[in-house]
């Protein structure tokens, strides 16, 4: 029965296999709905969030599935405005993941914060000074976008295509996507970017607080950033990973050496930048609040390793093998660098709201810790499992990757070099003209 | 953000946001405001065939999209993405503008791997065969290779005559093992008449083009090169649709060989091989 | 969309421009305060503030206005300490949480210089609680609960707040209210400055804080807050806090700009301590 449904010539694990594999996630995901309801329906006393640290793991969580989603605006941008036509084996994967994340996020969002029914206050009257106001207004918009986005890959499903109302649709749809694509460059470059704005206008938190350019504060430029190195980069996870998961090459491997050299350009971008900015702001922005910067790297486990990590470790190192041609050419070294960018967003996300409100602010105050309670790590798990489960459906039910069919055709780079040599010992027995003169004419 | 609602001012940040967030609401709802109406003029006006071809071309592997200049060894590799459609293709001008003299027919057969696909005509991806009638029309039928794809079909359903039929649109439906199965129209125009049981032909056609009927259709050395690639892709669908390990390299179709795979998702492996996405 | 400019307020300040400006503020004196906490219990009674739930600790209760304990971090013998009542400072300037709000539920009485918290319109995302450097801010991560016998005891004049959003210190905006009323019920456009006291003020023993308008030069708190030994807490942030401290200690003073050996002693006045 669900065989009709998997796309034509690729192939699909047995239907009880599959739901093996889902079965697990369910679990989660069901763990998960448990935890939201605690949380929705007696209180966010459930969570280990405080007065002093009222921005938790979900924060953090939000604003790191967000940037790793960032490979869908980027992607998109550069498939539908830029013509990088390479990028269209992973657009679809990139909308996935990008839906997955953004919806993700603003779910958690809706448990996290105290009176989630007032949400559309934000929008009838908001504050436009607020960076969260910019946040909302874009985030909302982009997850319209991207669901947009992924209605065709849902159409193109062999089922749902026999359905002329659909295919029409689907065609229709793709043809106008270059639209969609710039609204939704243009809505996460504000959004990225004020996320990075919501820590960086903090004048309260010397830690998070940064010099401003034009009416952004400069973190608002870092968030777009790094956001744009780490998309390219999840990506390319994300595809190793279900290409070992389904044991079957996905994409060809010239997709991983142009995203991992996307993410290496962005990435060395975004340290210069964030060299620049620590540099600025340890010797001007922060002494000038009163707080030396070099007190906030004292205490206990946040020591001045952080910074080296988020700039060295996880930013120049993983930028230089990727911007080499030879390195990257070492699957090891690609994946693993890979790996260290979306690392290195991790904590720096995690510093942005974890840190900062770890570090005291007032004199006679204390450096606080916050460990989650298990309905917060419940609630994240059940954003993993409910992107797992997405993702999963999707990837079974359509062609997530469009190079899947011909790579398992056998008919990858190689493979059309020897046949085309083939050709041309036939063509030249039968054909006078050299048909190289022909490749000119088609070229 | 909303003029006279509590909270809006006229000062430069709110006209701003309202300015953008309305730009881009506008922008979004007004495109997909354009997307439901191009889909019901689509509709309207009789296109959802040629796109329906358009897209499943489209989603067909490159491996499957050989130019046919390929085959006949003109070029050394090449994929087509002009839906197949030679006639509007400059490649291809450029190619017939340069080709020598006629191949002898001495170097063709009818036999192609075991196959009956005569050269005195045409052929269509999607396995529909053209002969030129001597008054003008053009009939239409299913090759040998299409033929024995479908096996012994439960009923078919051909376009009624006056109606017309557009290249790569559906030519005709057939119900075989559980499957409806639309077979792509190799030509543009208008039936003409049904061929009966002793014709051999299915459908006579009266081309809306008469000079540029068949351009895009495969002919003489290109069969046996296409053939053995639509061997390949039967042995592909065939391992990807259940079926496991089926056809050796090199061997001969063997007449019904439908009961020897029970378990075939007989729709994926029709579908692929009638160019079906 | 930049997080500065406080163009809501400056509209509303052209609105009722014919209006007489107060600029409330406090100084309190640390050397008077010796830790009672009567103002903090003073002000939860006075608010509303729902009484502690079991579970409840100084991290996650609600206290508007807690006393810290600081020492002065030398031997035994030459050790000194003081207590810091802290709440709400009222920044008059770049005021952190004012404009993260993305719902305009926080907002400044140009009139007063008040800055007030709108419950109603609070989404409880929590974004000010971080924004605010001096932790002023309290959350209702549980739904208020009070006895049958506790309700009676309820202010009239302050509505309690609701599950899931913010409170913090405005003054006692129910006794601003109060004497307001009482002021237009005598037929007077100003209110009569002994009329509006919070509760705080009113409570403590040692008459440690003084309140008033910092705008009327002849006021004792105005006067006070000019001294050379009155400071504020993290004044070089730049959000000119209207709330001020003094001390004759110089270690105190030195304390509140971030210099010296200092230590917090014990935990704060908490929750549990208070209602429990």
């Amino acid at each position: 029965m669900d065989k009709l449904f998997i796309p034509r010539g690729v192939q699909r694990t047995s239907l009880p296999k599959f739901l093996l594999w889902l079965l697990p996630w369910t679990g989660l995901f069901a763990v998960g709905i448990y935890a939201i309801y605690l949380c929705l329906a007696e209180g966010l006393f459930h969570t280990n969030m405080d007065n002093r640290f009222a921005f938790g793991i979900w924060i953090f969580m939000d604003l790191t599935v967000i940037a790793l989603g960032a490979g869908a605006f980027f992607t998109g941008f550069l498939l539908y405005i830029l013509r990088k036509k390479e990028l269209s084996a992973v657009i679809n994967s990139a909308v996935v993941i990008g839906l997955i994340c953004y919806s993700g996020a603003v779910l958690v969002l809706m448990v996290d914060v105290g009176q989630p029914l007032r949400a559309w206050f934000t929008f009838w009257h908001p504050n436009t000074h607020s960076m969260l106001t910019e946040v909302t207004f874009c985030l909302t918009c982009y997850l319209v976008v991207l669901l947009i986005e992924y209605i065709p890959i849902v159409l193109k499903n062999r089922k749902l295509r026999q359905i002329p109302k659909f295919l029409v649709f689907e065609f229709e749809l793709h043809k106008l996507m270059p639209v969609f694509a710039a609204v939704g460059a243009f809505l996460s470059f504000f959004h990225q970017g004020s996320l990075g704005g919501l820590f960086g206008v903090l004048r309260g938190r010397p830690f998070a607080f940064r010099e401003e350019l034009g009416i952004w504060p400069s973190t608002f430029f870092l968030f777009v950033f790094s956001a744009a190195a780490a998309g390219p980069s999840f990506i390319m996870l994300t595809t190793l990973l279900v290409e070992k998961l389904t044991r079957k090459r996905l994409v060809r491997s010239s997709i991983y050496q142009f995203l991992g050299k996307l993410s290496g350009s962005m990435l060395i971008g975004y340290v210069l930048l964030k060299s620049i900015d620590t540099l600025i702001w340890i010797n001007s922005t922060s002494p000038g609040n009163g707080f030396p910067a070099f007190e906030f790297y004292e205490t206990q486990s946040f020591g001045t390793w952080i910074l080296f990590s988020e700039i060295v470790l996880f930013g120049l190192f993983p930028a230089l093998i990727l911007l080499s041609s030879r390195l990257r050419m070492n699957r090891v070294l690609l994946f693993g660098s890979a790996f260290l960018v979306c690392c290195g967003i991790m904590l720096n996300r995690f510093v942005m709201t974890i840190q900062t409100l770890a570090l005291p602010t007032l004199p006679f105050d204390e450096f606080l810790t916050y460990a989650p309670s298990w309905e917060e790590v419940a609630a994240f798990l059940f954003v993993v499992a409910y992107g797992v489960i997405l993702y999963s459906l999707t990837y079974r039910y359509t062609t997530i990757f469009p190079q899947e069919r011909e790579l398992a055709l056998g008919r990858n780079e190689e493979h059309g070099e020897l046949s085309a040599a083939q050709s041309t010992d036939d063509g030249s027995r039968q054909n006078s003209f050299s048909a190289k003169t022909v490749n000119r004419t088609i070229s | 953000m909303i003029p006279w609602v509590y909270e809006f001012h006229w000062t430069a940040f709110h006209i701003i946001f309202l300015t953008v967030f309305g730009t881009v609401g506008l922008i979004v709802a007004t495109t997909m405001l354009m997307v439901f109406n191009r889909s019901k003029t689509a509709k309207q006006t009789g296109r959802v065939e040629a796109i329906q071809w358009h897209s499943d071309f489209h989603d067909l592997p490159s491996g499957m999209r050989t130019c046919r200049h390929e085959f006949s060894g003109d070029v050394q590799h090449r994929t087509c993405n002009n839906e197949f459609r030679c006639e509007s293709c400059s490649v291809h001008l450029a190619f017939v503008s340069m080709k020598g003299e006629p191949v002898s027919p001495l170097l063709l057969q009818n036999n192609v791997l075991g196959f009956s696909m005569p050269h005195d005509r045409y052929y269509h991806r999607g396995h529909a065969w053209v002969k030129k009638d001597p008054d003008g029309n053009c009939l239409v039928g299913l090759d040998d290779f299409g033929t024995r794809l479908v096996g012994t079909i439960e009923s078919m359903e051909l376009p009624e005559i006056g109606k017309k039929i557009h290249l790569n649109g559906i030519g005709w439906t057939i119900h075989t093992l559980g499957v409806k199965l639309r077979i792509l129209s190799p030509l543009e125009g208008e039936v003409i008449a049904h061929g009966t049981e002793k014709d051999r032909w299915l459908m006579k056609i009266r081309p809306s083009d008469p000079q540029n009927a068949t351009v895009h259709l495969l002919r003489e050395t290109e069969i046996r090169p296409w053939i053995m690639r639509e061997m390949e892709r039967l042995q592909f669908s065939f391992a990807t649709s259940g079926a496991g390990i089926t056809l050796a390299d090199g061997g001969e179709l063997i007449p019904d060989f439908h009961k020897h795979f029970p378990n075939a998702d007989w729709d994926g492996v029709l579908g692929q091989m009638f160019l079906e996405a | 969309m930049a997080h500065h400019g406080r163009t809501t307020s400056e509209s509303i300040i052209m609105e009722t421009m014919n209006e007489k400006k107060h600029k409330y503020g406090m100084v309190i004196d640390l050397d008077k305060c010796n830790g009672c906490g009567a103002c903090t219990v003073a002000c939860a009674v006075e608010n509303n503030v729902p009484p502690a739930v079991e579970k409840m600790n100084s991290r996650n209760g609600i206290t508007w206005l807690r006393v810290s304990n600081v020492n002065q971090n030398e031997s035994f013998t030459e050790n000194d300490t003081v207590f810091v009542p802290m709440f709400c400072q009222q920044c008059e300037k770049e005021t952190p949480c004012l404009t993260v709000c993305p719902q305009n539920a926080v907002d400044i009485d140009p009139n007063t210089g008040i800055v007030g918290q709108i419950p109603q319109r609070c989404l409880g995302c929590r974004y000010c609680m971080t924004a605010c450097p001096y932790h002023a801010r309290y959350f209702n991560y549980w739904d208020p609960q009070w006895s049958d016998g506790m309700k009676q005891q309820l202010n009239p004049d302050v509505s309690p707040r609701m599950r899931g959003v913010v409170e913090k210190c405005n003054f006692c905006h129910g006794r601003l209210h109060a004497a307001k009323e009482k002021a237009a019920s005598m037929g007077n456009r100003e209110i009569d400055p002994k009329e509006y006291v919070p509760a705080c003020v009113e409570s403590c023993p040692n008459s440690a804080i003084t309140f008033g308008d910092l705008n009327d030069q002849t006021s004792v708190v105005a006067q006070l807050s000019k001294q050379g030994n009155a400071f504020r807490f993290l004044s070089r942030l730049g959000t000119e806090p209207k709330v001020y401290y003094h001390s004759t200690r110089e270690w105190v003073r030195a304390m509140a700009e971030q210099k010296g050996p200092h230590s917090l002693r014990d935990s704060q006045f908490s929750a549990e301590a208070i209602h429990g």
